[in-house]
């Protein structure tokens, strides 16, 4: 255990000051094209005419990928989880982004596959835009996405993520008070400083080396292999240096689309995005639409709370559904309530798909329910650490999904809080602990919910 | 790239008047703050470009009264210079664009309307600064507005103001250092004690403000008055509402400024 | 065009509108430079030009034909670091690197010009460089600890340090 305590220097350190460290585009290989991709200039929209031939034949393109070389158009980054593909490598006959990439020239230099991209011939059909969740559901709202506004392919195919625990009926009966909030955090980009980039060699032994600044090699590697249909052993990931990632390169964004484009040109192909394309067709996290109704009493029991969640997918479902589960989980924040009644949507809008960002789904929630917290303190003229210590996860409470806390620390972090801000905490509430509720801590409308079990 | 761009490096202003002629087909390569990243990025592709990295172009002149700024002159030469240019400049971009940036370039600088920018334009417009320029026509000195309003096919050689009895500049802060300044206020006493003041951020370029000036003895009232005289607009770094409401704080801060 | 990089000096082909940092990294394979955003608004491409910071991306090669650049390769090497290179690896101000090669270029010349350990001073002078992972804390106290040569790269066993930075806002 020498490292334990110690002040270790970072194994990478060196290199980076020294500029030293290779990132992707770093590499370089003898006969390694650049690539451009044709993105939509439109939100949503039918495409109505796609022809490359004049794209091909621009001096200098070795290459040009359309959805046509895809062996498998579409496949999702969670099929492991049973969430059903909905998002084409390429764009067929729609897109539902600006942004999205329907081809990738692949050149001698940028200037060659910039003009390639110029030389092919598309059409669209402009379709109507959705841009606010609160409207996906309106009768006359603009359909963006084959599935419907919303996802619909949740356990036992529920258009929902729902969580019923205890009796919402009963606790909202029994409330002093009844607090309101909704809340709506915007969309964030992850600005990496290293922009989406791969480089992939198709070597002679018919393997491909594929070099991406990807966060999930593993990840790749799968969605690389069903895209592409090439088997596993053919293909050699090298990843490991990320210029910055922050959950926006969890997605395989570019080195799919550059494997394609190098196959076809049988020579290495490197795509980088500017700034620009980052800022424009790189996922996001997600913005939230959230409403709080929380069932309180005068002396600040949380007896129950209602929850709607409307989360802005963008255009594909991606890892979403998976985020709003986790979103789901953590409703309740850092607190227990027994009485929950939970309703969360995958909204699909017009949007760049979202994705993770540094806590996906939860940072969100957190969020949320934290202000919620601090507006009950202000309406009822509560405590704020007092509030929140009352409330506060125990061991053996149990969370929204019924998992056991088996070693929960708010008490330990409000207090410390509590002791670094100089606030004075009323005996009781300095002296509580994590251990499981008894006593005062253990009002009536709790008693259910505790168990040892289910963790 | 641009392997057709005809690149001229002129060593002399006479050199650099005469590489220019009339213009037309000739991209300006100052500092290269703004033009560079558009030829990288083939937004702009030139046949003929002239960089006057070389071209004798910049110094800072001042002989009594007059003060003369060449147009390659680096923004942060200006900026020990009096308010309200000097504290103008050092608000400019960071220290490494402001070394690069020059007094042409930003006199020139690009603004389609949603994207007001050229931090210097109001500095200059309210000390009354006239710009020296060649092409079309031959030599041509004007006011700085007039030039802002026809910039068209003009190579800048050099802008020259009179020292202001008084100065002041005011401005919200940048959100990034990359960003034009979202909105800023300059001030100027002239040597004949009028008042006049200029705004960047607040119109595609920078704009005199008339309204505000007619009632420069009541700093507030001149703050609402300066409303009149521009046109807000949204963009990435402020939206319209938020300079509607800080324009007349600027303002009545300069003329406090200028007492 | 001729330029001499970090000591060596090299022909340049590429036509003179290029930048800078597509001549280094595309041309002469000096790739220390990074390119973040080729518009100028991120700093990691800052190299030397004749001893002055200025960002690669913004510059066409034919504006400094015959011009000394020094990269953050040319500062020091991993047997032989500059003092600002052990300082940023002594208070992790490095996690992901890709602005380093900027933020060590531009932090050299702020000392190497007479910079303070002043943290208002620090932050305006690396103003123009971004980093998304550090949150510029340890940036700062690592250009503020070199600026006194409080750096110690053999240091492995004790936890915790003392911050060296003046200024009022720590």
């Amino acid at each position: 255990m020498k490292a334990v305590g110690a002040r270790l220097p970072r194994y990478d350190g060196v290199g980076h000051v020294t500029g030293q460290t290779t990132y992707v585009d770093d590499f370089r290989v003898h006969g390694m094209l650049w690539a451009k991709a044709l993105r939509s200039p439109v939100h949503h929209a039918a495409i109505t005419k796609l022809d490359t031939s004049r794209a091909e034949a621009v001096p200098g393109v070795h290459a040009v990928v359309t959805h046509t070389d895809v062996p498998q158009l579409e496949y999702g980054h969670l099929s492991g989880l049973g969430i059903p593909a909905d998002e084409p490598l390429l764009a067929k006959d729609e897109v539902r982004y600006m942004g999205q990439p329907i081809a990738l020239v692949a050149a001698e230099d940028l200037e060659a596959a910039t003009a390639g991209v110029a030389a092919i011939e598309i059409e669209y059909e402009e379709r109507p835009t959705l841009w606010d969740v609160r409207e996906a559901f309106d009768s006359d709202a603009a359909v963006v996405h084959r599935w419907g506004n919303w996802y619909p392919h949740f356990e036992d195919e529920m258009d929902r993520r729902q969580i019923r625990k205890g009796d919402i009926q009963k606790a909202f009966e029994d409330a002093d008070h009844i607090i309101q909030g909704v809340y709506r955090p915007a969309a964030i980009e992850h600005v990496p400083m290293e922009t989406q980039v791969s480089m992939v060699v198709p070597e002679s032994d018919g393997r491909l080396t594929i070099h991406s600044c990807t966060q999930a090699m593993y990840f790749s590697l799968g969605v690389i292999s069903a895209h592409l249909q090439v088997p596993l052993n053919k293909l050699k990931i090298v990843g490991g240096t990320v210029g910055g990632g922050f959950g926006g390169k969890v997605d395989t964004a570019s080195e799919t689309i550059t494997a394609l484009a190098a196959m076809k040109a049988g020579r290495p192909v490197k795509w980088r995005w500017t700034r620009e394309e980052e800022f424009l067709a790189s996922s996001t996290r997600a913005p939230w639409h959230m409403e709080i109704i929380d069932a309180v009493t005068s002396d600040g029991w949380i007896l129950g709370r209602k929850m709607l969640t409307l989360h802005d997918s963008g255009a594909y479902a991606r890892f979403s559904p998976y985020g709003l589960t986790k979103h789901s989980f953590h409703h309740t924040g850092a607190y227990t309530i027994p009485h929950l009644h939970f309703d969360g949507y995958v909204v699909f809008t017009n949007r760049v798909p979202t994705t993770a960002m540094r806590g996906f789904g939860v940072t969100s929630v957190s969020f949320a329910v934290e202000t919620h917290m601090s507006r009950i303190v202000d309406e009822l003229g509560l405590d704020p650490y007092e509030f929140r210590l009352k409330n506060a996860n125990r061991i053996h409470d149990t969370s929204p999904n019924r998992i056991s806390y088996t070693d929960p620390s708010t008490v330990d972090v409000l207090q410390s809080i509590a002791g670094a801000t100089g606030h004075d905490l009323a005996p009781a509430y300095a002296a509580a602990t994590r251990e499981p509720r008894e006593g005062e801590w253990l009002p009536d409308h709790l008693v259910d919910q505790i168990s040892t079990e289910g963790h | 790239m641009a392997e057709a761009t005809e690149v001229l490096t002129p060593d002399s202003p006479e050199a650099a008047a005469a590489a220019f002629g009339e213009g037309g087909d000739v991209t300006i390569i100052g500092g290269g703050t703004i033009m560079v990243p558009l030829v990288t990025h083939g937004v702009v592709q030139p046949n003929k470009a002239l960089i006057l990295a070389d071209a004798g172009l910049e110094g800072v002149d001042q002989s009594g009264t007059t003060v003369t700024i060449g147009a390659m002159t680096s923004v942060s030469a200006l900026s020990e210079l009096d308010a309200p240019l000097g504290p103008c400049a050092a608000n400019l971009g960071d220290s490494e664009v402001r070394d690069q940036a020059t007094v042409g370039g930003n006199l020139c600088a690009v603004a389609p309307p949603e994207h007001p920018t050229g931090d210097l334009q109001g500095a200059f417009v309210a000390l009354g600064a006239s710009v020296r320029s060649t092409g079309a026509g031959g030599e041509r000195i004007e006011p700085v507005a007039d030039f802002l309003a026809d910039r068209d096919n003009r190579l800048v050689l050099d802008v020259t103001y009179e020292q202001p009895q008084a100065g002041a500049f005011e401005s919200l802060d940048r959100p990034h250092t990359h960003h034009p300044t979202p909105l800023a206020v300059s001030g100027a006493r002239l040597a004949d004690g009028s008042i006049q003041l200029a705004a960047t951020g607040a119109a595609p370029t920078a704009v005199r403000l008339p309204s505000a000036e007619a009632e420069a003895s009541d700093p507030d009232a001149a703050g609402t008055a300066a409303l009149g005289d521009v046109r807000l607009v949204d963009d990435a770094v402020s939206s319209a509402w938020y300079r509607e409401r800080i324009l007349p704080v600027l303002v009545r801060r300069v003329l406090e400024q200028l007492g | 065009m001729n330029i001499t990089v970090n000591g060596d000096e090299l022909e340049v082909r590429s036509p003179g509108l290029t930048s800078l940092l597509r001549v280094l990294r595309d041309e002469l394979d000096v790739v220390g430079p990074k390119a973040g955003c080729e518009a100028g608004g991120c700093g990691a491409c800052t190299v030397l030009v004749d001893g002055a910071p200025r960002r690669s991306c913004l510059t066409a090669v034919a504006a400094i034909d015959g011009a000394e650049v020094t990269t953050v390769e040319g500062l020091g090497a991993a047997d032989d670091l500059s003092p600002v290179q052990q300082a940023f690896v002594h208070y992790y101000a490095a996690q992901c690197g890709f602005c380093t090669p900027g933020m060590v270029v531009a932090a050299t010349h702020y000392l190497d010009s007479g910079g303070s350990d002043d943290r208002k001073e620090i932050q305006e002078a690396l103003r123009g460089h971004v980093c998304r992972c550090t949150g510029y804390v340890k940036i700062i106290e690592a250009v503020a600890a070199a600026r006194g040569g409080n750096f110690d790269l053999t240091t492995t066993a004790e936890g915790g340090y003392t911050t060296v930075m003046t200024g009022d806002a720590k």
